[in-house]
Parts: structure tokens; C-alpha cells; sequence
């Protein structure tokens, strides 16, 4: 079955090797060409003839492979590809770079979708090795770009280019693809060959076959690995200019878009990368790089190229491309670590610029990337002084009389200091094993110059740098910057080349000189000053040998292998699955205990909701109860008159096991029973309007095991609340619950919001913990969790920069996102917008807002009963409802404006007053049909349901708000 | 790139190529499934281009199939009945003397069959292959020789429905071991691909056994249903759906047909939707054609699918299809809004506005009935053994 085809058969396809790397290389390329599962293919090796040792190899291979391998001589003054291409019998031509290998199933995958489709040209995926210090996804060994999986993710043939841009807009066909043969006749007009050298000659023979080429499919087969790690420092000047060939030749072939999408991806795939390596680099290679790149990229900045960009990126560009090598390296720097404050920024009439001198620019209300080194968007402006990252650049290194001596430069931009006021500074350092290990150095002397601090210090390690010797062989020193009651820290930016000439100085470690006897400055990866432990001198690189080899012997490596197995094997056995087991089997036997509650608010995550209004009012009568609160991380924020444990820790099970009574807003988990003993209070956490339970889409479709699962933990509820009888038609329904569990007494959370509307209370104390004068209008944004897993960085629909712009001095705005989301939010001027994602308690921010805007999500069933103006600001609603199904018609009956672009918003903002009474009768018919049983005595009703055994004890308990643990996010 | 793609001209038939001797292997060589049926579907087929066919099963099932006539081709189950499962001498079992036995004899009797099977495929001429139509019996032919063969693999399934259960492992570390391997679509293909890393995956679709001379006149002013009354094939949803078109359309019935152990609940399910006036049950049927033939529309509410033969029968009826796009085999099949209509799965409201917009537009149905008797055909066994024998060359280069 495994018989060679005869040499006369025209294979199907032919592998162009060119042997330009030597003879290793050339026969692992030549072996993944023998070891196809396609039998009928060849191996071409061109010859470049250079070297003796090439040429023999070619000639042994082809000899013991006759039919499956041949050598040929590079033509004189032809690319050797080409000369390959000439020689190639198979209908289909592919090329191998230096060290590539085809994956052993490529020429069948190939073949089978050239010869299905008809295509020309057949694209699969390439993986190539990592750069050195590259962080490859877990599991892989090689890396592949960015742009590659989705373009490859579905097989398919496109018969345009710009069906498919990615393949002619990154560097795609490069590798891992084939052309037919007859496409790549000389003779032919324009001709398809490769003429240079690559990587000019590569890129462009891609785009010249894909152009030529009247159908290309794409697969997602891996075609070919090992392709070499880019080289952005040394290849930029030649990838930019094939970049800006591509580029040219599309728009020559009648492609504009394609030809600029080539121009904007040159920059993210090339010059920034290139940016980056300036870090790595000496000042004079720097310097040389940057002459090199700064005159290709005239002509390639345009506005349109630069505003997708992120703001330092654009300023990076800029000054790489005026030949600022030093300003383009601290700009790649800040990319590297973002946040930093690489440079002395100037504020100038609104516009935020890159440093003094170029705010000179007319300063419009300009597009993005109109004016590269306008970076208003960071916000920096608004920052104070201990909140900027701001560059601290070591400029001299150098041992002194036996002491470490740093000169540094911190960038200091003109408003982060006004005044100039004292600055005192200390060095410290931190143990990198052990952070909660620091040392603190003095500085000698640091002092204001022109747009910067300048200091110096001079620290004696070997005296005062008592490490140990064992787990503490790393430090990484910090300055500590104060000024005008602020205080900063920043880490060392440091070059190889700095910190070269401060050589070693002695070390005395407390554990003796065997450990270890010098401490050597170094640069980290990340560019940083660090100082480790090393050991120079004979005994102690003797000690570490002798370490080594009794750690690393082959004992030990079992001994390691064992204990790492038993480290696995206590993980699952501290599992979820273990304890769901144990809870099952034994702890569910264990007796109950009278009076204990456990609550728990959206999984532990927070102290609120209605359980925590059923506790505080359970408290406040003193009944007899063992309160006991779940959480899901910390303990801040939680009650101290209670029992507090960890979600899913062994008391929380043995907790709920032996509680009387649960209670809780979302669910205890599914796979905890509940016991005979015990009373499960389900107050649930919203009304609903998208479809829910068993009338979810995705519901409906899992599988029998599934379903009964879910409703296996729905039926443990006893009691569960409703606020009208909306819940029971749509909630009782969907969870299918019997209507006599159904407890018709609104919400206790809610109770709060009913006082506030009747009492027309003061501001809650809230107001004044965020700081919002009594003038300005507070509007709450809180939109609903969308997404799932995978979507945690999802952005918010509302633009709060623009927001705080236009309506900063009049309005505050408080965000909300939803409690399983944390938005990011961009920095706007002080006082205009609070992020409240981490407050405990809705019903006080919903207290607080003189105005909702919220999109569908539940709050706007509880906000209603406040009476005060909703906006649902909704852009996604019709997406929204079709994808996850509604009980209602939002939009005929809201309780307010619904609107679906941010202009409608403001409009809606800034004319509220006028169009707001004719909302009244509205918001009144919604607030009826949504929250009719929310009368504000919920807390009382059922705390009398639930608890009505137990009685109060003789002295009602202090009120438990002023018990609280101190919070660490609440508030702020 | 101005001029569409050209497909390549259909390769000459497989006499041409000469007959290939076919083995094809699977769990059972009599099971009532619809693996078992597509075997002896694809054998029959095989049979009659003229290459020789031998149907291979692990073992003998205990509900049989019923073959339309007597197989002219050998059919060999290796065991009697199903063979023992595994029960790895760990912990307690270790010291056990039954556990011991009963290990010994159970790998006694597999060492026999993969004699057996050896013995068979050793006996293969140049150019044989072996498709292995489910992934089980893998753990028997990579103990086999195989050598004189070319093995293909197969998945009856959704890449989503195998990677939902134990089958994801089977396949991952059996199916690298063959020549090449099948799913159902080129979707579910590049699921595997990029999902998984597996290089030597195709699709390969179901033939569509057979074309009625005539199709449905759609006169009957039915909805019709075919499938097991079991929890996958969604009938429980399908009930609900019709609960909110009923009303609408009081002259229009359901017939569901098939049996199945939920038949109990469902019938419960619709009386207590008050559809008893509106829903004919109408059991299990042989003659797919004629309840078709009285239908006017098909409706499939399933959870999971492969490649579903009966959207492919109710097509070829010229009946037009709503159904769930609960997988990638269904959207190959119906082009949506164009020879049926797809509803995203479990969304009720959008299957029940299907219906509503097929059972109200006589036009509708019309045009889209006839596209479907068109379309379908692409999935003829005429079809389908062309890609077959494509296959077998590709192998054989």
C-alpha cells in the first residue's frame, strides 16, 4: 500500500525549498515533505550553490528519494524560488521558508479543497516559533498572528479579494498556501514571481497570486509551522517598504480600500512592533533604527491611518517618524505599561498635548489622529499627583566606595505639581518572593528641574540589604515620591547600557557566603532596575552546584513529580464536586440547629438585596435567630452581628445544612439539597422582563439532565416573592412554581423606596461619602449584564467622557454596571462621574438618583416606585429582545423616553423639566402593573411569615447599619 | 478574481476506477438507529457500482433493524451480544479474584476478535478501505492489522452534540490514527479543526435514500411531524409552539408520528394545552411518503441533530420545512428563507411565526416546497457516491 509513485507520474504537488539555510534546515523541511500522507508530492530543492555541505545534502537526498526529491541549481540572478517554481512538475506549487515544515496532512488538506472548489490559490494557517521571551497561550508551542484565526475560522471560497482583506491586508500569504501551477508562468502578464529576496519578494508574490488567482479558498487547516520569529527590529525597514509595495500594487489593481486597510495594518503589524524593540535596544542601534524607519513612514500617517489608534500609540508614530528615537522608545514604553506617563504633557485651552512646544497646533475640535500628539482622551489632566504613573528614568549607574549610587529623572508634567511644592523622596526595595518585604533607603537629594524631578541616591547593599540568601534573591527598587501631602511610587526604568558600569558589589547574606556573595544590578524584561543574589566566587558557586544537582537529580525530579500529584489531588479534594458529595452523604444527617438563617445576595457576592432588609428588620425586633451571612470573597462590607462564612467553604456547608431557614435573592447552589428541616425563603432579585427559567431559549434546548436539574433546585423553594402579579405570570410560570409558594408582599428592599418617595427625605448620607453638592442632578446609570463568559471587558453603551462634557457642571453621574461586570472607566474631570459598581446597597444608590437611565434591566421596576424620571437608553433593545426573548413590549409600556442614540439621550437630559409631567401618569401605570404589593411594609410581612415561631429576646439588638465592617469599596 | 468559481468536471463514474473492496465496521451490524440504516444504505449502494462490500459490527443487537431484503454482501458481528465493558483493577478490585477473572476473560475475548478482524482485512486487495462508521470500534482495530487497508473514520454527529459528551475523548485519541475522518458538514469539520487541532477531518452528507415519483399535491391542511417521541427530538416544545398557532389557524391539524417513551407525558402535556381538538397522534409509521404526501407543511422542533433524514425526506415530498437551526447538518440542508424556514433553537415565538407564515401563504409554500424537491437532490446517492469515490482517489494519491 505504501509504494512510491513512479517518477514519471506529474506529482500533485511540489514543494519549493530553497536550501538558503543550511543543510539541518533543509532536511527537516525535506522530511515533512517526505512524510505527507499526499504520496504524490515532490520536494524541489533549489541550490543557491554557496556552500559545499548545501550542495551535498540537496544531492543525498535526491538520491535516495528519486521520484520524491529534487535538486536543482539556482538560475543566475532569478530569485531561487522562481527557479523552483521553473522546475516544478505538481499541478499545484507551494514554498517552504528557511526551517519550515509542512504540517503531515497539508498537501492531502490542499489538494482535497483545491480540487472541491476549483480555486486557485488555497490559504490555510501558519504557525511560526516564538520570539525569544514571547508568552505563548497556554498549551501551544508555537505562535501564530493575531489577525489569523478569524479570517480562517470557517472553510470557504471567496472570488473577490475584499470578501476575504485579511489575506492581502496582514501578512498572510506569505506561507502555508498553494497556487496552480499554471498561474505561475513566466511568461504570463502581469507574471506572478517572486524577483526579490525575502521578506520583499514573499509578501509580494502572495499578493501578485491572490490577485492573479480567480477564486481563493480558505481553509482552517495548519499548512506549515515553524516559520522564524519576525525580527522587528531588523526586518522593520524591509517589511515596511514590501508593506507599502502591497500596498501600492493594490490600489495599482483597482483596490483603494484594500490598499489603505494594507497602509493602516502596516502600522500595527510593523512600525509598532518595531517601537517596541527600541526598548531592548542601545542607544546607537536605536539611533540607527530610527533613521532607518522615519523616512518610510512619510506618507503613512494620515488622519484616517492614525485614529483607530489607541492616543500613545499615535504619538509613538509620530515622533518615530521625526526620527525622535528616545521619545518613540518612552512612547513604547507607556504601550508596554499603560497608564505611564512617559512624557511632560502640557494642558493648553481644553487639549491635553505630548509635551511643551506642540500645543502650539491649532487646537480644533479636530478628529481623532488629526493632531497625533494630542492625548486629551487619557484624561491625564484630571489625575492628581499620586495617582500618575509618572516615569522614573535611571540615567546613571555606578558603584561607589562600595555603594550603589542612581541618578534618576522622574517626568513631571507642568499640573501634576502646581506650585512646586516640598518634595522628599526614599528608595525602597521589595523583596519580588516576599512583597510584603521592603527596605527603605534614603535619597540624597531630589529636587525640581525643567519638566522633571531629578534625584540621586546612594544605597549601601551590601550593608543594609539583609536578605537571607534563600527565597529572597531578588529586589526590586522603587522610588517613593512625596509632595504637597502625596504620595507616588514609581519603579525604575532602566537600560542594559545604564546599568552596565555599576558592575557587582558585595554581598553578606544572613544565612552565610555559601548562598550567595554578590549583588548584581540588572535590566528585567520588563525594563526595569532589579538587584539579585549571585554566586561569583568559588564556594559559593561550588554550594549552588552541589544545590543544583540535589534538587535536580533524578530522586529529587520523582520526589517533585509526587509531591506536585498530592498537591492535585488535595485541589480535588477541596473541589466542589468532594464537597457536594460529603454535603449529601453526611452532612445533610447532621440535626438541625433552631434559629439559624443563612443569607446570601447574589452568590455572596455583596451585603444587599432584600435578604439583607429581612436581616436588618429581623435584627431590629431582636428575634432569636443565629444569623449567618455568605460571601464570596471578602469579608468587607458584611455585618458584624453575624456569622459570617465563605461561599462553598466546609462551614458554609456544614451552615446550611443545619439552617432552620435560607434565604436568598438567586439561588443556593444546584447541587446542595435542601435539608427536611429546613424553610427556603427565595425573595428573588428583579422582575422580569427578559424570559426566564424555563422560557429561556437556552433552556429549552439543554438536554432532559439538564432541565430536571434545574427544576430539581427550583423546587427546593418554599416561599418565593412577588411584587405583582406580572412575577407570578411570568416568574411563577417560567419556574414553574406552585402559586402557594408565592408570597404577594413586594419586596423588602424596596421597602426603602417607598419611605423615600412618601417622606420626600433629604439626600441619603451617600451624597455626601461621593462628595455631590446639593445643586447638582444625580444621575444613576445602571445597564443590564450583557454578554457571558468571554465578554468580561464588554464596553459600555454610553460614552462617559462625552457625557461628563457636556453636562459635568450641572449633573453627577454614578455607574452602575451590573454586579457580574466591572467597567473600566475613562477619566473625566474630578466630581463629574463616580464609579458605584462595588456598593453594597442598590436601593440607596437608587435613592440617591434624581434620574435613572438604565437600559431593561430590572432596576426599572423598583425605581418606578420612587416617582421620579426613568430614560431607558437602550441601543441594543431590538438585538437585545430578539436574542434572548421579552414578556413585553418595552417601548409601548415604558415608564419613560426610550431612546437608542446618546444624542437622544442628552436631548431627553437636558429638556427633562418640560417633558417630565407628561411621563407622570406613565410612570404611575408602570410602577401599578410592575410593583402594585410594594407597599413598603415587605421587611415587616415577611419577617411575620417566615419567622413567626420565634420571638424577640427581652432587649431589642442596637441597630445593626452602625455595626457594619468597614467597607473598603463602598462609597467610593 | 472577476470570474466565479468553476467546479471541477465530475470524475469519471467508479467502474472506471475499477472495483475497491469496502469494509465497513460500526457497533452493531442490526441495531434499529439510523447509523446502522445509513451502513446498509451506503453497503446496498457500494454493492451496486460494483465494488465488493463486507458489513463489520462489534456485536449483535438485541432490537433489530428491518433491512428491506436480504443483504448480497457478508455481514460478520464479532461477538454475539455486547461485549463486556472494562472494569480496571484499581483499588479494591486489585485483590479481587472475580475481578480478576472476569478481566482475563473479557480480554481473551477481545484478543479473539481482533484476531477475527485481522484475519478478515488481511485478506484485502490493493486499494481496500475501511470505514469505520462510529468511533468505538476503534478500540478494536488499532489492536488489529490494518495495514493492507486505508482506514476512514466517521461521526454521525454535531461536532457540538460529541463535545457535550464522553464520544470528545474517543474521537481525539482514535481518529489520529486514521487515514482520514468524517463529519457531517464542512461547519462541523472546521469546528474540529480549529477547536480541537485535528488536520485530518472532511464532511462527507447523508444520502438521500429515496425521491417520490410525485411529490405532495399540499393540499391537506397539515402540519406534519416525524420523529421518536423522546426529550432530543423536542416534541415537548413543539406542542407549546402549536399552542400559539392553533388559535390562529383553526382549520390546520398537527400530526405527529413516531413512538418513543415520552409518549405518555406528551399526550398529558396536550391535553392539559387544550390541543386534543387540533393534534392527531398518529403513531409510528413505515410509509414516510404517504404521510407526507397529506401534509402540507413539516415541522422539526428538535434540541440536537446530525443530519437530519427527515428534513431531507419531507424536501424531497416537495413539503416545506420550519424547523429549530439547532445544528450545522440543518442549515445545510434548508437554505433558510429560501426552500424552508429556521427558527433559532428554542425560541418559540420565531418556530410558531414560521408556521404561522407558511400554514398562511399557499404562494409560500408553493415556491419553497418546489425549491426544496430541487435543492435536495444535491444530496442524491448518485451525489453523494461521487464524493465517496473523490474521496477514495484523494486517498489513493
Amino acid at each position: 500500500m505504501t509504494t512510491e509513485p513512479h517518477p514519471a507520474d506529474a506529482p500533485d504537488l511540489s514543494v519549493v525549498v530553497p536550501a538558503d539555510a543550511g543543510p539541518e534546515a533543509l532536511r527537516a523541511c525535506a522530511a515533512s515533505v517526505l512524510e505527507q500522507t499526499l504520496r504524490h508530492s515532490e520536494a524541489v530543492l533549489v541550490d543557491p550553490g554557496r556552500d559545499s555541505a548545501t550542495t551535498r545534502a540537496c544531492a543525498d537526498l535526491a538520491a535516495r528519494h528519486p521520484g520524491r526529491v529534487r535538486h536543482v541549481t539556482a538560475a543566475r540572478g532569478a530569485d531561487p524560488r522562481d527557479t523552483g517554481a521553473d522546475h516544478a512538475r505538481g499541478t499545484w506549487v507551494t514554498f517552504l521558508g528557511p526551517g519550515e515544515r509542512l504540517q503531515k496532512d497539508a498537501g492531502r488538506n490542499l489538494l482535497a479543497a483545491a480540487l472541491d472548489t476549483g480555486a486557485d490559490l488555497v490559504a490555510g494557517t501558519w504557525t511560526r516559533l516564538p520570539a525569544p521571551g514571547e508568552k505563548l497561550p497556554r498549551g501551544a508551542e508555537q505562535a501564530e498572528p493575531a489577525w489569523q484565526r478569524p479570517l480562517h475560522t470557517r472553510t470557504r471560497t471567496v472570488g473577490s479579494l475584499t470578501d476575504a482583506p485579511g489575506l492581502v491586508v496582514h501578512d498572510s500569504l506569505v506561507t502555508g498556501f498553494c497556487v496552480r501551477r499554471s498561474l505561475l508562468d513566466p511568461e504570463a502578464r502581469p507574471a506572478v514571481r517572486h524577483e526579490e529576496a525575502p521578506p520583499v519578494g514573499d509578501l509580494l508574490f502572495g499578493v501578485r497570486a491572490a490577485l492573479a488567482a480567480r477564486t481563493v479558498t480558505l481553509i482552517p487547516n495548519t499548512i506549515t509551522t515553524h516559520r522564524a520569529a519576525p525580527d522587528p527590529a531588523a526586518d522593520a525597514p524591509a517589511r515596511i517598504t514590501a508593506a507599502a509595495r502591497a500596498a501600492r500594487l493594490l490600489a495599482r489593481h483597482g483596490h483603494p480600500g484594500l490598499a489603505a486597510a494594507r497602509e493602516r495594518a502596516l502600522l500595527t503589524d510593523h512600525v509598532l512592533p518595531c517601537a517596541a524593540a527600541l526598548l531592548s535596544m542601545d542607544r546607537e542601534e536605536r539611533a540607527r533604527t530610527a533613521a532607518q524607519v522615519a523616512p518610510l513612514l512619510a506618507g503613512h500617517l494620515g488622519a484616517d491611518a492614525l485614529a483607530p489608534l489607541d492616543p500613545v500609540a499615535r504619538a509613538c508614530l509620530r515622533l518615530l517618524a521625526d526620527g525622535d528615537a528616545d521619545g518613540a522608545r518612552d512612547a513604547a514604553y507607556a504601550l508596554a505599561n499603560p497608564g505611564t506617563v512617559v512624557s511632560p504633557v502640557v494642558a493648553h485651552a481644553g487639549r491635553v498635548h505630548w509635551r511643551p512646544g506642540t500645543e502650539a497646533a491649532p487646537s480644533t475640535e479636530a478628529a481623532p489622529g488629526a493632531d497625533p500628539l494630542d492625548v486629551t482622551e487619557l484624561g491625564l489632566q484630571y489625575r492628581p499627583f499620586a495617582r500618575l504613573d509618572l516615569l522614573n528614568t535611571v540615567t546613571r549607574a555606578t558603584r561607589s566606595q562600595g555603594r550603589l549610587l542612581l541618578v534618576g529623572r522622574i517626568v513631571l508634567p507642568a499640573h501634576a505639581l502646581p506650585g512646586r511644592p516640598e518634595v522628599t523622596a526614599t528608595l525602597v526595595l521589595t523583596c519580588r518572593d516576599q512583597p510584603a518585604r521592603t527596605l527603605t533607603l534614603p535619597v540624597d537629594d531630589i529636587r525640581y528641574a525643567k519638566d522633571a524631578l531629578v534625584w540621586r541616591a546612594c544605597a549601601d547593599l551590601t550593608r543594609l540589604l539583609g536578605a537571607r540568601g534563600v527565597g529572597d534573591r531578588v529586589w526590586d527598587p522603587a522610588l517613593r515620591v512625596t509632595a504637597g501631602g502625596e504620595t507616588l511610587t514609581t519603579p525604575l526604568f532602566a537600560e542594559p547600557e545604564t546599568v552596565k558600569p555599576a558592575g557587582a558589589l558585595r554581598a553578606r547574606p544572613r544565612l552565610g557566603r555559601l548562598t550567595g556573595d554578590t549583588w548584581q544590578p540588572y535590566v528585567t524584561a520588563h525594563h526595569r532596575l532589579a538587584v539579585c543574589l549571585l554566586a561569583r566566587r568559588r564556594p559559593a558557586r561550588l554550594a549552588e552546584k552541589l544545590l543544583h544537582y540535589a534538587t535536580h537529580f533524578r530522586p529529587a525530579r520523582a520526589l517533585r513529580r509526587r509531591l506536585a500529584a498530592v498537591a492535585a489531588r488535595r485541589k480535588r479534594l477541596a473541589g466542589q464536586a468532594v464537597k457536594a458529595r460529603v454535603y449529601r452523604t453526611l452532612l445533610l444527617r447532621l440535626p438541625v440547629r433552631k434559629g439559624q438563617v443563612v443569607y446570601e445576595a447574589h452568590m455572596g457576592k455583596q451585603y444587599g438585596d432584600s435578604p439583607r432588609a429581612i436581616h436588618e428588620e429581623a435584627m431590629a425586633r431582636g428575634l432569636a435567630l443565629r444569623p449567618v451571612w455568605s460571601y464570596a470573597e471578602k469579608p468587607d462590607g458584611f455585618p458584624a452581628d453575624a456569622r459570617l462564612v465563605r461561599r462553598w467553604s466546609w462551614p458554609y456547608l456544614v451552615a446550611l445544612a443545619r439552617a432552620q431557614y435560607w434565604v436568598d435573592n438567586q439561588g443556593f447552589p444546584h447541587a446542595l439539597d435542601k435539608p427536611r428541616h429546613t424553610t427556603y425563603l427565595q425573595t428573588w432579585h428583579g422582575s422580569a422582563y427578559k424570559r426566564m427559567g424555563f422560557d429561556e431559549a437556552r433552556v429549552k434546548t439543554q438536554n432532559d439532565p439538564q432541565r430536571r436539574r434545574l427544576q430539581r433546585a427550583v423546587d427546593r423553594f418554599d416561599h418565593f416573592l412577588i411584587r405583582a402579579p406580572h412575577d407570578a405570570d411570568t416568574l411563577g410560570r417560567a419556574y414553574r412554581l406552585d402559586p402557594d409558594k408565592l408570597l404577594p408582599t413586594g419586596y423588602p428592599r424596596n421597602d426603602r423606596l417607598v419611605a423615600a418617595r412618601e417622606q420626600h427625605a433629604p439626600r441619603p448620607p451617600l451624597a455626601e461619602a461621593l462628595g455631590i453638592p446639593d445643586d447638582r442632578t444625580v444621575v444613576l446609570y445602571a445597564p443590564t449584564f450583557r454578554g457571558g463568559p468571554g465578554h468580561k471587558d464588554a464596553e459600555l453603551p454610553l460614552d462617559v467622557r462625552r457625557f461628563a462634557e457636556e453636562f459635568g457642571s450641572t449633573h453627577v453621574l454614578l455607574v452602575r454596571s451590573h454586579y457580574m461586570e466591572r467597567a473600566a472607566l475613562p477619566a473625566t474631570a474630578p466630581g463629574t462621574v463616580h464609579d458605584v459598581s462595588g456598593h453594597h446597597d442598590v436601593s440607596e444608590l437608587l435613592a440617591l438618583a434624581d434620574v435613572l437611565v438604565t437600559d431593561y434591566s430590572s432596576i426599572m421596576f423598583d425605581y418606578a416606585l420612587l416617582d421620579r424620571p426613568l430614560i431607558h437608553f437602550a441601543p441594543d433593545l431590538d438585538a437585545y429582545t430578539a436574542d434572548r426573548g421579552s414578556y413585553f413590549d418595552l417601548r409601548e409600556r415604558a415608564g419613560g423616553p426610550v431612546v437608542d442614540t446618546q444624542d437622544a439621550l442628552h436631548e431627553v437630559l437636558a429638556h427633562l423639566d418640560e417633558a417630565d409631567p407628561h411621563w407622570k401618569a406613565a410612570r404611575a401605570r408602570f410602577a401599578e402593573e410592575f410593583g402594585a404589593y410594594d407597599t413598603g411594609g415587605a421587611a415587616a410581612a415577611v419577617v411575620d411569615t417566615l419567622f413567626a415561631a420565634h420571638t424577640p429576646r427581652r432587649r431589642p439588638k442596637p441597630c445593626p447599619a452602625s455595626r457594619r465592617r468597614p467597607a473598603e469599596r463602598s462609597g467610593t | 478574481m472577476t470570474a466565479p468559481a468553476t467546479q471541477e468536471t465530475p470524475a469519471a463514474p467508479a467502474a472506471e476506477a475499477g472495483p475497491r473492496e469496502i469494509y465497513l465496521i460500526g457497533n452493531t451490524v442490526d441495531e434499529l438507529g439510523g447509523v446502522t440504516a445509513w451502513t446498509h444504505q451506503m453497503a446496498r449502494l457500494f454493492r451496486r457500482q460494483g465494488h465488493p462490500v463486507h458489513v463489520i459490527g462489534i456485536h449483535e443487537a438485541e432490537l433489530k433493524l428491518t433491512l428491506p431484503g436480504p443483504p448480497d454482501y457478508p455481514v460478520t458481528a464479532l461477538y454475539p451480544s455486547h461485549p463486556p465493558t472494562a472494569r480496571p483493577l484499581v483499588g479494591r478490585r486489585r485483590l479481587s479474584p472475580a475481578a480478576r477473572l472476569y478481566e482475563r476473560r473479557r480480554l481473551a475475548a477481545k484478543q479473539a476478535a481482533v484476531a477475527r478482524l485481522s484475519g478478515i482485512l488481511a485478506q484485502a486487495a490493493p486499494g481496500a478501505v475501511a470505514v469505520v462508521t462510529q468511533v468505538w470500534p476503534m478500540e478494536w482495530l488499532r489492536q488489529a492489522d490494518t495495514s493492507r487497508v486505508r482506514l476512514i473514520g466517521m461521526s454521525h454527529e454535531s461536532y457540538a452534540y460529541t463535545r457535550a459528551c464522553h464520544r470528545h475523548r474517543w474521537v481525539k485519541e482514535n481518529y489520529p490514527h486514521v487515514d482520514r475522518w468524517l463529519v457531517l458538514t464542512q461547519e462541523d469539520a472546521d469546528d474540529w479543526i480549529t477547536l480541537d487541532g485535528m488536520q485530518n477531518v472532511g464532511a462527507m452528507p447523508n444520502a438521500l435514500a429515496h425521491l417520490p415519483a410525485t411529490p405532495s399535491p399540499r393540499t391537506g391542511r397539515n402540519v406534519v411531524s416525524i420523529g421518536r417521541l423522546a426529550d432530543q427530538k423536542g416534541v415537548d416544545m413543539l406542542l407549546d409552539t402549536w399552542a400559539l398557532v392553533a388559535p390562529h389557524r383553526p382549520d390546520w391539524r398537527l400530526r405527529i408520528y413516531g413512538a418513543g417513551e415520552d409518549e405518555t407525558a406528551l399526550k398529558n402535556q396536550c391535553t392539559s394545552l387544550g390541543l386534543d381538538s387540533s393534534v392527531e397522534w398518529r403513531g409510528r409509521t413505515d410509509d414516510v411518503p404517504a404521510a407526507l404526501a397529506e401534509g402540507s407543511v413539516f415541522v422539526q422542533s428538535s434540541r440536537g441533530e446530525g443530519f437530519p433524514l427527515a428534513l431531507m425526506e419531507a424536501m424531497a415530498s416537495g413539503v416545506p420545512c420550519a424547523a429549530f437551526d439547532c445544528a450545522p447538518g440543518v442549515r445545510e440542508i434548508v437554505r433558510d428563507g429560501e426552500d424552508g424556514l429556521l427558527a433559532p433553537p428554542g425560541d418559540l415565538d420565531s418556530l410558531a411565526d414560521r408556521l404561522l407564515r407558511l400554514t398562511g401563504d399557499q404562494e409560500l409554500r408553493d415556491t419553497m416546497g418546489d425549491k426544496a424537491r430541487v435543492n435536495v437532490q444535491r444530496f442524491s446517492e448518485a451525489h453523494v457516491l461521487e464524493r465517496w469515490e473523490a474521496l477514495f482517489r484523494l486517498l489513493d494519491r
